[in-house]
């Protein structure tokens, strides 16, 4: 495990914790400590002294590049055709089920 | 360049045209647009087919938000001319000769040198543009170039990163990129030339500075780049009077495509 | 803060040891035999955890073969991106490919950790060593392709996905929530291009069922033949949940209905829910043809893959540029 950090300094580490099995990693909050094998100490300590961890990261904070810019991340512009609400079917498929004389859905119902 | 335009082939049918501000308007509001769709459908092109699987999905996106500002900037077009043309009426039921964008989008696709080159000659010129446009007279346009410089502030962070890493990384990819902005580099600035009625935009204060002046603020900050990569000066623009018209057989054949389906049935709903 | 030297070990970062099979103590058996316990029991399986080669080779096959396919399965739809009709086809025609490209590059990142390089898994697809589905070997001949295509191409393919997020292999499973979610948008996309073109002139309803004789052979094969349950390593390995003749039936019994009520027909005389099982019969699919087509023998198998080869080559100079690029300084 290499934590090579400079001995004595405490710096931030954040901690990324797992809840059960087969959970993605999520952020769970952060610890000061010298090194990464601290970190993973502390990180125990704080994030699954009740069990409440399967599994623990813990990530030097200088070495996590952010983004929060929301014009780069929630751009203002229309993306309704990227997402199930921006597809709205329910007056062509009445029109298409009028259309072929079927009022709903038969879904037992045999070969044509 | 005249100020009335009066023989371009297309019929604005704006109110009140006396002075020529809603003529002026509509070419502005067109020829943006026009931009956007064509460079739209130039990104679009590598959707599938980009150099590396993430950079794929980036300039997928790049051509989606490009495409999105276009029917916007129609839509602003097709609420603003009293006829019932809507944006999608505006974008694909054009003849060729009929769409107003620069001819520095005529250039066909090329590697991806030239999708950089001429990403990084539009973005910058049409991020000028833009700033001149944001303090635009006409509400709906200052509204919709608000949001739009929102979305083209990463444009402009990808584009850089990509000139940069092409131009540093020597050998073949500098001679590639090298080689487009030599093609594309006397047809940069047609995205600033001057429009028909330019003296109408500046004086209806549509526009916040003539092109001229926009030109020189983008030449200076392009040259900024370019020194610093070593890369040649670019020279003066071509042939300004048809900066946005005579277009290319690039372009001809863009056009045949995006009209295929549309045209198989004309009057249908798609 | 506890003394830390009180914790001593600490939980590793790079093996769970509480599980067993992690033990380096033991031996392989011994080790295989826990593993192979912890996973027909439901447990789940995360690249850092030990697996047997079996497990390791069977995963990365399949997942191979996902990512491959979602490559593969860009080429069809991308040919129409260029004629989409309206501003807002265009749109999301571009955005379900880009979505398409995306998860193969999830996908492959999935498989990367397994221990292929992506390099190589692309060379070998290039090269004709591994497969893609069935359905992304065939052409598309007009616009309501498109909408087949999106509408039951990707409902065929949710249908297997669906049974995926509970695989026994973490990261595959997490992946595959994130795909499920993005395909159920593709799939009205789909859906609403059907629709448009099913209520539209006599000519694009004509069109639509023309395209949907023409897919619904490859759809019927897309699962695969009936297989036997107790043969099947993937199954007991629980790197998926359902046989071909599961996700088929589940396929057909939510879509079959939804074809119909639009005034759509199948060209199938013997499709027919008996209603005392519960279980749809059809004709024989043409396992033949399938076997044909994803041995890259199909109509536009060697095409695309003539295709994906001469782009690959083209950017190579992009790739390497970038990859000897100087790093930009680190603070």
């Amino acid at each position: 495990m290499t934590g090579a950090a400079q001995a004595g300094v405490l710096e931030p580490w954040e901690v990324f914790r797992r809840e059960k099995d087969g959970d993605p990693m999520k952020h769970g909050g952060s610890v000061m400590a010298p090194d990464s094998v601290l970190a993973l100490h502390y990180a125990r300590e704080m994030y699954s002294r009740r069990q409440e961890s399967v599994h623990l990261w813990v990530v030097r904070r200088t070495d996590i590049h952010d983004l929060a810019d929301l014009d780069l991340l929630q751009p203002p512009l229309d993306r309704s055709f990227k997402k199930p609400g921006g597809y709205v079917m329910r007056d062509k498929l009445a029109a298409a089920r009028e259309q072929s004389g079927e009022s709903k859905p038969r879904a037992n119902k045999g070969a044509r | 360049m005249t100020d009335d335009g009066g023989t371009e082939p297309l019929a604005m049918d704006f109110e009140g045209a006396g002075d020529g501000r809603e003529r002026a308007l509509a070419l502005l509001l067109l020829s943006m647009a026009d931009d956007e769709f064509v460079i739209g459908f130039s990104d679009s092109e590598w959707t599938g087919i980009g150099p590396i699987l993430e950079e794929d999905v980036a300039i997928s996106s790049l051509a989606q938000d490009e495409l999105g500002h276009a029917q916007a900037l129609y839509g602003l077009l097709a609420d603003g001319v009293a006829d019932d043309r809507d944006a999608d009426t505006w974008a694909y039921d054009r003849p060729p000769e009929g769409y107003l964008h620069a001819r520095l989008l005529d250039h066909h696709r090329g590697d991806w040198a030239a999708t950089i080159a001429r990403r990084y000659l539009y973005d910058t010129a049409d991020s000028t543009r833009l700033e001149a446009v944001a303090g635009t007279s006409y509400q709906p346009l200052r509204e919709l170039v608000a949001k739009i410089r929102r979305e083209e502030r990463y444009h402009l962070m990808h584009v850089q990163t990509w000139i940069e890493r092409l131009a540093d990384a020597g050998g073949e990819s500098r001679a590639r990129l090298i080689a487009a902005l030599t093609t594309m580099g006397p047809d940069a600035g047609t995205v600033l030339a001057p429009l028909p009625g330019e003296t109408a935009l500046v004086r209806h204060g549509l526009v916040t500075e003539p092109f001229q002046t926009m030109d020189e603020r983008w030449r200076d900050g392009v040259g900024v780049t370019f020194r610093r990569l070593g890369l040649a000066e670019l020279p003066a623009t071509a042939d300004p009077a048809s900066a946005r018209s005579g277009h290319s057989n690039a372009f001809r054949a863009l056009h045949a495509e995006f009209t295929m389906v549309r045209l198989s049935e004309v009057g249908a709903t798609w | 803060m506890t003394d830390p030297l009180a914790l001593d070990p600490v939980l590793p970062l790079t093996e769970r040891s509480a599980l067993p099979f992690n033990d380096e103590q033991l031996d392989h058996d011994e080790r295989y035999r826990h593993f192979e316990e912890h996973v027909t029991g439901g447990g789940k399986v995360e690249s850092t955890d030990w697996m047997p080669d079996e497990y390791r080779t069977a995963v990365l096959r399949f997942v191979e073969m996902h990512a491959n396919s979602e490559l593969m399965g860009v080429l069809p739809e991308r040919e129409w991106i260029m004629r989409a009709p309206t501003l807002r086809r265009k749109l999301a025609l571009t955005a379900k490919v880009q979505d398409e490209v995306g998860h193969a590059q999830l996908l492959y990142r999935v498989a990367e950790d397994l221990g292929k390089p992506r390099e190589a898994m692309i060379q070998d697809l290039l090269a004709g060593k591994t497969k893609f589905h069935n359905v992304f070997h065939y052409p598309t001949k007009s616009w309501a392709d498109i909408g087949i295509i999106a509408w039951l191409v990707d409902a065929a393919a949710i249908v297997a996905q669906q049974a995926l997020r509970d695989s026994s292999y973490a990261p595959y499973a997490r992946t595959m929530k994130k795909i499920c979610w993005e395909e159920s948008v593709h799939i009205m996309h789909g859906r609403d291009v059907v629709l448009t073109m099913a209520t539209g002139t006599a000519d694009q309803r004509a069109s639509i069922q023309e395209a949907l004789d023409r897919w619904w052979g490859p759809l019927m094969q897309m699962h695969g033949p009936r297989s036997d349950r107790a043969k099947d390593r993937d199954l007991h390995w629980r790197i998926k949940a359902k046989t071909s003749e599961e996700l088929r039936q589940e396929f057909l019994g939510i879509y079959v209905p939804r074809i119909r009520e639009i005034g759509l027909t199948l060209p199938d005389p013997d499709l027919a829910l008996d209603p005392a099982t519960g279980v749809w019969g059809y004709g024989e699919p043409d396992w033949n043809e399938l076997r044909t087509v994803v041995t890259n023998h199909g109509p536009k198998s060697q095409e695309r893959l003539d295709f994906r080869r001469a782009n690959w080559d083209a950017t190579q100079w992009v790739r390497d540029a970038i990859l000897s690029a100087p790093r930009a300084a680190v603070a």
